[in-house]
């Protein structure tokens, strides 16, 4: 008998520490604490900066003010968790009101959203881009809202490629003959600074998969392993093989090697809107110009994202606070100095005249013509988000660019 | 039965505890392995065992299973041997012994997730401190440092060794209040009988620290199978399966493919692969047993 009280006792122990890790996926539930006929709105957003939470705080003060009845519930997430916590609260029931994030399709797909025209005025939405509404539509329905965009372009260190004699690239030919020049200066310096690790594979994949005129593919079909895709993977292997990259490709992540990029250690590498700022307080003495990726055959192209809004239905009595919410949000006043504070371009017709002027964002506002976007509208976008995540970066190994490709689809058809 | 009647209200607050932190989370669990959850955590439908069989079909599992065996058994017997010399060490009477068992804390008290971070950074190239040094001494001969935690297996022993160095202090400690209760008579006996130094530890002093040795080793098979954070940090950049455990596979299958239907059927199999080691253990090493 006492032998069995120790066996349960063991028992206990290992059932409470073996599920220490799956036990946290409640979520505690928040919502329902209206009182006196006020509504509350939940909102859950990612952090794109240190500055988010101040920036969004200003909003809700202001919209506070202006509907007093209307109470704003603020959560910041970072990006990293960003995704599994949306998933554990509707998992939960305790989905939040408004949310931003990037893909919209799959929540689409269950009907948990609000078309954007009955969470909105008539001039709100007609004041957003169409080419980005069209970015936010399934089967015809808008339901995301565009909320800020970004392109990329190459980031070029000028004072390293004039030390190694070289020329600022437009095909793929003159980046990889760059580069190797850039490379031979050694002392660690890397020619192109090629981050396929977990953190943004897919947007370097796209760098490179549609400059060699590929694609991932539409609403109705995601297309990964094609001839034309193929291409660029087997480009991006002959840089890595050819010594044109940093080390290790494979398994670097953009953020930190963007940080060696604004250190002069890099030539040249694909960098963002906010990427200027980022240099302009880390290293204001770097000698860098921005210039158009360059592509195949020199043609102008650019990965645009657009991250949007969206408005979750529940229980369905939130719908005039939440257009109350993002008519007030998308009026240029509040709109334009986000945007310009978190250093990306602005989504709303109004808000791209008042920011025509802005010097720093010329060279991607030059380039924005030319974007294409991820098929974020396709529900099976976000498991191929995640397989470019897991597998792109094996490019840089003994597996061949076909094989690479091949895996990635076959992991999305499995779904 | 009375008797369980008159227990009632004293267990019950434990009870209840125990029942919605640990039965409950363990319940749905094993609910939601069996069911079809959509990427936004939408529940489907049931799918019986389906999710098992692709858990299980997947090329990479055993693999995986593999890895968190060599993991466990590498950081066990790791922490085992270092955690005995440092407790004989620390049962030594020194000066300033009393600082250094407070040193022999630090990992512990600290953030895992810290410890590793700290690791982590000072492995990077250009940067890390560990491949500055490395390449100022003169063992790298690439100017930038060489990508440690960028290769699935330099990246996977580096974890061991941050996984074994916050595991010491808990597994010394152990020993050493197992060192504390091995009486004095019995050593002097065996100094009498001429035994040397070595002999009487290997002979005397261990088999008295069976007790000790075996709640400790129990403790850190668990600790370590269930480990994330280090090799979530440690290998987390690496493409493909070639570093995972079964613990950072569950991650990835919630984190990265977010599917939390699969992730709760692995969660399930690495469950059950926990309970019929300790149970296996818990007969053979029968680790309560006075000695």
């Amino acid at each position: 008998m006492a032998q069995y009280k120790r066996f349960g006792g063991i028992m206990a122990i290992t059932l409470a520490t073996a599920t220490g890790l799956t036990a946290c996926g409640f979520g505690g539930s928040s919502s329902g604490e209206e009182g006196g006929g006020a509504t509350t709105i939940d909102l859950l957003v990612p952090s794109y900066s240190d500055a988010t939470q101040g920036l969004w705080n200003d909003v809700i003060a202001g919209f506070e003010e202006e509907n007093p009845d209307i109470t704003v519930n603020l959560q910041v997430e970072s990006w990293d968790n960003l995704e599994s916590v949306i998933a554990t609260k509707i998992q939960g029931g305790d989905a939040p009101d408004i949310y931003n994030g990037g893909p919209f399709a799959g929540f689409a797909e269950d009907e948990l959203l609000y078309p954007v025209e009955e969470v909105t005025s008539e001039e709100t939405y007609a004041d957003f881009q169409p080419t980005f509404l069209e970015n936010a539509q399934v089967g015809g329905t808008t339901y995301g809202l565009p909320f800020i965009a970004s392109a990329r372009a190459l980031f070029v260190n000028d004072a390293l490629l004039e030390e190694a004699g070289a020329e600022v690239p437009a095909t793929w030919d003159e980046l990889l003959e760059s580069a190797k020049k850039v490379s031979e200066l050694g002392g660690g310096v890397a020619g192109y600074g090629m981050p396929l690790g977990s953190e943004e594979a897919q947007a370097e994949a796209a760098v490179w998969l549609w400059g060699g005129g590929g694609s991932f593919g539409d609403a109705d079909a995601i297309t990964v392993d094609t001839p034309e895709n193929l291409a660029g993977a087997e480009f991006i292997k002959t840089m890595i093989d050819e010594g044109a990259t940093q080390a290790d490709a494979g398994a670097t992540d953009r953020s930190p090697l963007f940080d060696i990029f604004v250190q002069g250690k890099v030539g040249m590498q694909v960098g963002l809107p906010p990427s200027v700022g980022q240099i302009e307080s880390d290293n204001p003495d770097l000698e860098y110009s921005i210039h158009p990726i360059p592509t195949e055959d020199g043609s102008p192209f650019t990965l645009g994202v657009a991250d949007h809004l969206m408005a979750f239905q529940n229980d369905g009595d939130k719908q005039e606070a939440i257009t109350a919410f993002f008519d007030y949000f998308y009026t240029a006043d509040v709109y334009v100095p986000w945007v310009q504070a978190e250093g990306f371009l602005p989504t709303t017709l109004s808000g791209s005249e008042e920011l025509a002027g802005e010097e720093s964002l010329a060279p991607f506002l030059e380039v924005l013509p030319d974007a294409q976007f991820y098929p974020t509208t396709n529900p099976d976008w976000a498991a191929t988000d995640s397989a470019f995540k897991a597998l792109f970066g094996q490019l840089d190994s003994k597996k061949s660019a076909a094989d690479v490709l091949a895996e990635i689809q076959d992991r999305v058809d499995q779904g | 039965m009375k008797d369980l009647l008159k227990a009632l209200p004293w267990i019950g607050p434990a009870v209840a505890l125990i029942a919605t932190v640990v039965l409950f989370p363990v319940g749905l669990m094993f609910y939601n392995s069996t069911r079809d959850i959509s990427q936004s955590g939408v529940d489907k439908g049931g799918v019986g065992l389906d999710n098992f069989a692709t858990v299980l079909g997947f090329e990479a599992f055993w693999p995986i299973l593999g890895r968190t065996v060599v993991w466990v058994v590498v950081v066990v017997a790791c922490t085992l041997l270092g955690s005995l010399a440092l407790a004989a060490l620390l049962n030594k009477a020194f000066p300033g012994r009393r600082l250094v068992r407070m040193a022999v804390i630090v990992p512990w008290a600290s953030s895992v997730v810290m410890t590793t971070l700290v690791v982590h950074y000072g492995l990077e190239p250009y940067f890390g401190i560990i491949n500055s040094f490395l390449v100022d001494v003169g063992l790298i001969d690439t100017p930038e440092g060489y990508g440690w935690t960028r290769h699935a297996g330099t990246a996977f022993a580096w974890a061991m060794v941050v996984a074994v160095f916050v595991s010491l202090p808990f597994t010394t400690y152990t020993i050493l209040a197992g060192l504390q209760t091995v009486p004095g008579e019995t050593v002097e006996a065996a100094r009498i009988d001429g035994a040397n130094g070595v002999r009487t530890y290997f002979s005397v002093v261990l088999p008295q620290l069976r007790g000790a040795i075996s709640v400790a080793v129990l403790i850190n098979i668990i600790n370590v199978f269930n480990s994330l954070p280090i090799l979530r940090v440690m290998t987390g950049s690496i493409p493909g399966y070639d570093a995972d455990t079964v613990m950072t596979m569950i991650f990835k299958y919630m984190q990265n493919q977010r599917q939390i239907d699969l992730a709760s059927a692995l969660s399930v199999i690495a469950f059950l692969v926990v309970v019929v080691i300790v149970a296996v253990y818990v007969r053979m090493v029968r680790p309560l047993e006075e000695v």
